[in-house]
């Protein structure tokens, strides 16, 4: 079902496609309410990030008192975002995030594509089987799962460990069916004639298949590691040392000692969603390229 | 294996530069995980609590206080979401083998920890070497501390439920008997004090915020319950004893004291604060917690426990109190070192008072200068009366038990619902709880 | 039934050679290539949901205790557990109230920003930035919006002279302002699958349909729509999922203090489990309500399934 990286599915960036007709490109009455609609519609959606912003930029006391306002009456500030940089508990989460996010990708990309060959190229005996018990499983949610695998972790004594927070969120059969169906695409005569002059399975599968697939490993990469990065669930159930969490769990679960703090809250936040935004603020293109032909497949 | 991203002229230097970037970041977040105590021999320890706000602060002041005086141990504490957030993940730190170091548990909670194996017992001939004994804590708080004749928990404090007042009104309601507000006979006679204190107000009797809030509600009314020598039981695979009489009175009780005629009668708990917090009301009832914030927003108030209306001197009370979760390998200098810094922070609890609780460490509360704190020496006598939540592995603090009370006896207060029928549905969800195995 | 969707689009590939043939059996390189996902998938996707049915049949506990066989004794208690139906219902209410939305005004924001107008990466980085954000953020940042004296929500009510509302603190409200904050974290999801499906509809249509003299709105329902039903088909399945496993923001919402009005299966599972200790309970619900997200599944797979002939 996956809308493969058919070339049409990807999202072009600056072409202006549909008004392609004659008598359109006036601002018509139509396109003005269109253009009103999508101004009224972005500002809603900006809003919610713009406050943040703003209130992680006040003092406390300005923050928490009334009447609130984009701006605190003792200006803008950046105290908030230093002291949390200085307490460390929020560098050491990025840093946990960075970590788990970055090993649970690669594992999972390398893994469901040596997978994804083996079910697209090789004939094994089982193959049908498994591929159909890997398939099926995209059925069951991981969030069915959590009591079983929180067993599994205590037998394994994996409970705060950096083992339990990855291994069990490496297992993607979703991206083992999209780049299987990727690699049943990609013609066979390299590959063949590569056999021929006598190279491995292996040294084909590196040298010829996965340069061939780099747009569709990032496309997967991209989706598997936004998940990883905000994955919340399971990081907060097998992490219980505040020094091995990731940034949503030690967000959610850690306090400040001295009550609510708004201004604290918001940077904190902020904070935790840079990354991803900055990134995002780079690679616009293949990360919307990366969701559009990867996301018709994750579930 | 670098990212597979597809190929761009441009992408090089941006990526270069999102790589720098994540390199400082990373180097940020290292550089402040070393450990200032590690340098020099200090056993790092893990501390975790649930206390914020008021008490937050002066436990952080407590905890940096212990650290200074004690080269031997640095404690660093954790700050965990209140209530039942808190409860699952220490129980689940503890059933993981790699727990904090110590941990704060509300007293009442013990029998939902201890028989699972989540705690391990205290030593109290190593307490005793830190100079903590049986005979510094008063008979009900030990016994908080009690399961099946080991010592699970060290009871840091009391927390009553209590009565304060503010003491112009009640001067000019006339109840005052010298510095104290008076006695009242029973409980009309108190319902006629509320009613004085509204007239001196001008705003409410009294505020009592309740409403969303089972806490609040279960305090106020066992309180009553067991003035009246109502007795509860909840025996596991039996059914659970409430006495109805005692029960369906005290809600008729509260029924009066909730209505309009003496104050808010839908009042949440912050509807209440910040009514008695602008003098707009004469009493306020809730927990000993809230005396910093009161004493903060600069009005004259006093406090006392919750009068005797019917009889049997009785007061709801919890205790915050220091566990060992379980640890699969236990390091014993690191547990010596976790008992040093108990007997420390007990030693000196005389400012866990500052937020309105009465120490447990009873060497603090006999203490000369404790007499001088009002109003806390205004019901420190309190200990000897309160009673803590029927044991049982659901009840406690921010338990299902107390949500359980609310969303059946809620509309009794709210909506003037019959209290006996509210009394029979929470007798068959506890008895249907009951008639669960216990999964500790 | 994710394998079912139209294939119409897996044409286009570099070049589009008629599938290999696998030619002679090379099981050692097949099974050497599957194993490490194989082995992964064995021990962490297939035993624990062995395990899990296991579990279901046994009084299992967090603390370690108890584990003796109990037959169906979990299943029992949990059909006749009224709040587990609540929290089933709940689910089933809350996918409904998120998907409709999701669909709707993801489809709105993919028409709106392909009509051309000027600032295609803005509409894109404002409706898809949300996405970006961990349900901790997302849930903060609602939570502060919510605040019921101090939120920007409520200050701009009575602003209006509108009255403030109890968001997230009234039952009957909670589940609606989880909702909203949901729509305005994963819109961008749903607009951007839908932003490829309409640069995907050939350009021809609309040349032959300008030239047959059809205005934008005739367009718009003659041919747009009718080509995107596929992809709407799609949205919706994989919302309707996505909406079942709802547990985040429900749980940071609410404070960690879930109200029967807003529990959700998953919550009530992690409840019963995790703060109840009791994980063969906890298990036999798990299975419970993978059945019930199969049910919803076969049921959409039919009614999709009849459009479809």
């Amino acid at each position: 079902m996956a809308i493969v990286t058919a070339p049409r599915a990807s999202v072009r960036e600056d072409s202006i496609r549909r008004p392609g007709k004659p008598g359109e490109k006036r601002f018509g009455l139509g396109r003005i309410v269109a253009f009103a609609i999508l101004i009224l519609l972005a500002v809603t959606w900006l809003l919610p990030i713009a406050w943040a912003v703003a209130t992680s930029l006040q003092t406390e006391a300005d923050a928490g008192s009334a009447p609130v306002s984009w701006v605190g009456e003792t200006g803008v500030t950046f105290a908030a975002y230093a002291k949390l940089l200085a307490e460390g508990n929020v560098p050491l989460w990025a840093v946990n995030s960075v970590l788990s996010s970055v090993a649970i990708t690669l594992i999972t990309v390398g893994t469901s594509a040596m997978a994804a060959y083996a079910f697209s190229r090789l004939d094994f005996r089982g193959r049908k089987w498994l591929y159909a018990i890997s398939i099926a499983s995209i059925m069951v949610p991981p969030q069915v799962l959590i009591i079983p695998l929180y067993y599994q972790m205590l037998a394994f004594n994996m409970v705060d460990t950096y083992w339990g927070l990855i291994l069990p969120q490496v297992i993607a059969p979703a991206m083992v069916f999209i780049l299987k169906k990727f690699f049943d695409q990609l013609p066979v005569e390299l590959e063949e004639a590569a056999r021929v002059d006598g190279a491995t399975r292996l040294r084909v599968f590196w040298s010829i298949v996965l340069p061939l697939s780099r747009p569709i490993l990032a496309a997967v990469s991209i989706f598997v590691f936004i998940g990883a990065w905000n994955n919340f669930l399971w990081p907060f159930l097998v992490i219980n040392d505040t020094t091995l969490m990731t940034l949503p769990v030690g967000l959610q679960t850690v306090k400040s000692a001295f009550g609510v703090q708004y201004a604290e809250n918001m940077a904190m936040s902020i904070l935790a969603a840079l990354p991803l935004i900055v990134l995002f603020l780079f690679f616009q293109r293949q990360i919307i390229k990366g969701i559009a032909t990867t996301g018709f497949g994750g579930t | 294996m670098a990212p597979p991203i597809p190929r761009e002229g441009p992408m090089l230097g941006r990526r270069t530069l999102l790589l720098g970037a994540a390199a400082g970041l990373a180097a940020l977040g290292l550089a402040s995980c070393a450990s200032p105590g590690a340098a020099n021999g200090a056993i790092p320890l893990k501390f975790w609590h649930l206390l914020s706000g008021g008490d937050g602060r002066t436990m952080a002041e407590l905890v940096a206080r212990a650290n200074a005086a004690n080269p031997s141990f640095d404690v660093t504490q954790t700050v965990l979401t209140w209530g039942p957030p808190y409860y699952t993940k220490l129980a689940m730190a503890s059933a993981g083998g790699r727990a904090p170091d110590l941990a704060v548990m509300h007293a009442a909670r013990l029998p939902g920890y201890a028989p699972g194996g989540l705690l391990d017992p205290w030593d109290l001939d190593l307490l005793a070497e830190f100079g903590v004994r049986r005979e510094d804590f008063g008979d009900r708080v030990w016994e908080s501390g009690l399961y099946d004749g080991d010592v699970y928990s060290i009871a840091l404090d009391s927390h009553p439920f209590i009565l304060f007042y503010n003491t112009d009104h009640a001067a000019a309601a006339g109840l005052m008997e010298g510095e104290r507000m008076r006695q009242p006979r029973d409980a009309d006679d108190f319902l006629d004090m509320v009613t004085a204190m509204k007239e001196a107000s001008g705003g409410s009797g009294l505020s009592y915020g309740y409403v969303n809030d089972g806490a609040q509600m279960w305090r106020l009314w066992y309180t009553l319950y067991l003035q009246q020598g109502g007795v509860m039981e909840l025996p596991i695979g039996g059914k659970a004893r409430i006495d109805d009489g005692p029960a369906v009175e005290a809600f008729r009780f509260m029924q009066e004291l909730v209505d309009e005629s003496r104050g808010v009668p839908n009042a949440d708990i912050q509807t209440a604060l910040a009514e008695f917090i602008s003098g707009d009301s004469g009493m306020l009832l809730s927990g000993v917690w809230e005396l910093p914030s009161l004493q903060a927003a600069g009005i004259p108030i006093d406090a006392m426990p919750i009068p005797n209306l019917y009889g049997t001197p009785a007061a709801y009370a919890d205790s915050h109190a220091f566990v060992l979760p379980h640890q699969n390998d236990v390091d014993e200098d690191a547990r010596r070192e976790v008992y040093r810094f108990v007997a420390a922070i007990l030693k000196d609890s005389f400012d866990w008072a500052g937020a309105g609780h009465v120490p447990a460490y009873l060497p603090v509360t006999e203490d000369p200068a404790y007499a001088d704190l009002i109003p806390q020496a205004h019901y420190a006598e309190v200990s000897d009366i309160i009673n803590y939540d029927p044991p049982a592995w659901f009840t406690g603090s921010g338990s299902d038990f107390q949500s359980l009370f609310a969303e059946n006896l809620q509309p009794v207060l709210l909506a003037g619902a019959d209290p006996q029928a509210g009394i029979d549905r929470f007798r068959s969800a506890v008895d249907e709880l009951l008639s669960k195995p216990n999964p500790v | 039934m994710t394998t079912t969707a139209p294939a119409r689009r897996t044409a286009a590939a570099p070049t589009s050679t008629p599938r290999p043939k696998p030619r002679r059996r090379d099981g050692l390189a097949g099974w050497g290539f599957f194993a490490p996902f194989g082995v992964l998938f064995a021990v962490f996707m297939l035993w624990p949901i062995g395990h899990g049915i296991y579990l279901s049949f046994t009084d299992q506990s967090l603390t370690g205790s108890g584990g003796g066989f109990i037959g169906f004794a979990n299943y029992l208690e949990a059909f006749g557990e009224a709040e587990m139906w609540q929290s089933i219902g709940n689910t089933l209410w809350f996918t409904l109230l998120s998907t409709v939305p999701l669909v709707v005004i993801a489809l709105i924001m993919a028409l709106l920003v392909e009509q051309g107008l000027p600032g295609k990466w803005l509409w894109r980085l404002a409706f898809f930035m949300p996405y970006l954000l961990a349900s901790t953020v997302v849930s903060l940042i609602w939570i502060w919006l919510f605040t019921p004296q101090l939120g920007a929500i409520n200050t701009v009510l009575t602003g209006i002279g509108l009255p403030a509302q109890p968001w997230l603190q009234d039952p009957s409200l909670s589940m609606v302002s989880i909702v909203i904050a949901t729509v305005w974290w994963t819109v961008g999801f749903n607009f951007l699958l839908y932003i490829a499906a309409i640069q995907g509809i050939p350009e021809q249509h609309y040349e032959a349909a300008s030239l047959d003299g059809a205005g934008k709105w005739r367009q718009l329902f003659s041919i747009t729509l009718p080509q995107l039903a596929p992809t709407t088909v799609v949205v919706v399945i994989l919302q309707v999922l996505a909406s079942l496993k709802v547990f985040d923001q429900i749980y940071q919402m609410m404070n960690q203090v879930v109200t029967p009005s807003t529990q959700s299966a998953i919550v009530y599972i992690f409840d019963a489990g995790f703060t109840g200790y009791r994980f063969g309970y906890a298990s036999a619900v798990s299975y419970i309500f993978f059945a019930v997200v199969l049910l919803v599944s076969l049921v959409q797979f039919r009614i999709t399934a009849r459009k479809g002939a």
